[in-house]
């Protein structure tokens, strides 16, 4: 639902400099409601004038933006698991009082410093020749 | 009262939590490329006995990645946004080289259907690997598959990427232990991507892909040639 007077109508709504911002990573011109703001900074919009499905979206922090930067709570409802968003949810106490879990929403490290690389704990199965070389006369 | 005992308890049993290595918000982790990482500074023919393996106990030195280097001169700038331009070019409308295997092959034909609509994004599955861009190995990769899955990898043109789809392409999966299964794909090709699962869900296939692209906008293509 794409055409010419919805694009226009939007950019009067949300500015010419918001609106080349959402060109620029969403590829599509959106007017909603600020619904919140995670702990990393990514916020989180609504209309639900739009078609079913697109009424939910994020406008991450990070330039190099990553569908793994949503926390998990905010994963769910913008995946429309629930209508009422994390800061309202009850749940939201409950997780933050687990002690064994993380504080944080661990992101995807990959590409980066952090990314996982596994190691050997086991001794090796092979032992390697050892190179000797004799002294020449 | 039992609970709480029980959870003080397990309180105590439990180890602090090293927190340090999760912490580290993901700004600060600058982004690093795989396809230009480790290369040893030895030559191969180095004599170097090896003490088979073990735990390192090599100094720890800290080398800024190629990808945390600054932009630096004239030159480097202008190799930049020829660089950048590249990556854009490249990384929309990836045309893969469909190698099924087995049940992972299902989940691929998923993200071709309206569902997940792959063609939105410009990726359209080509029959032929001379056409293609990039190879998703998914399913079991078995011994008399290999050397048929190899040549269509040298079959396609450069520049090539191979994502690697489910448990038994990547390392063998649930046939890890078979006579005639291969231990995942990258004994046969060098794989670019991983995507974990049994089979991966389609999503997860797409994550995949995004994760590739995102790889080829970190690719420093004329830098790399440059530096030479």
């Amino acid at each position: 639902m794409s055409y010419i007077t919805r694009t226009l109508g939007n950019i009067r709504r949300i500015g010419l400099k918001e609106y080349w911002h959402q060109l620029q990573y969403i590829g599509d011109t959106k007017a909603g409601t600020l619904v919140g703001v995670d702990k990393f900074g990514n916020k989180y919009y609504e209309n639900n004038e739009e078609l079913p499905l697109r009424t939910r979206w994020v406008d991450y922090k990070m330039h190099d933006f990553d569908p793994a930067q949503i926390e998990p709570m905010w994963h769910f409802w913008i995946s429309y698991g629930t209508d009422t968003i994390p800061d309202k949810d009850p749940i939201k106490k409950i997780a933050e009082a687990r002690s064994w879990a993380t504080p944080h929403h661990v992101p995807n490290y990959t590409l980066t410093r952090g990314a996982y690389k596994p190691y050997n704990t086991v001794l090796p199965k092979i032992k390697a020749w050892e190179p000797v070389a004799a002294p020449r006369q | 009262m039992l609970s709480s005992s029980a959870r003080t308890g397990a309180s105590l049993l439990r180890a602090k939590p090293t927190t340090t290595a999760l912490v580290v918000p993901y700004a600060r982790v600058a982004v690093a490329n795989i396809s230009q990482s480790s290369r040893s500074e030895k030559p191969a023919s180095a004599l170097t006995p090896q003490h088979g393996g073990g735990l390192a106990k090599l100094p720890r030195r800290e080398v800024p990645l190629p990808s945390q280097e600054g932009t630096k001169g004239v030159v480097q700038y202008a190799l930049t946004t020829l660089d950048q331009i590249t990556n854009w070019a490249r990384q929309s409308s990836l045309w893969p080289m469909t190698f099924g295997l087995a049940c992972c092959a299902v989940e691929m034909m998923h993200l071709s259907t309206p569902r997940y609509d792959q063609d939105r994004l410009g990726i359209i599955f080509r029959a032929s690997p001379r056409q293609s861009d990039v190879m998703i190995v998914a399913g079991t990769l078995t011994n008399k598959m290999a050397p048929a899955l190899r040549q269509v990898y040298d079959q396609m043109p450069e520049p090539r990427w191979v994502i690697s789809m489910g448990s038994c392409a990547n390392g063998g999966g649930y046939y890890h232990y078979s006579y005639s299964v291969v231990r995942g794909c990258d004994r046969i090709v060098p794989v670019d991507v991983y995507v974990p699962g049994c089979p991966p869900t389609s999503e997860a296939l797409m994550y995949g892909i995004f994760q590739l692209q995102r790889k080829m906008r970190n690719t420093k293509i004329t830098r790399m040639w440059y530096r030479k």
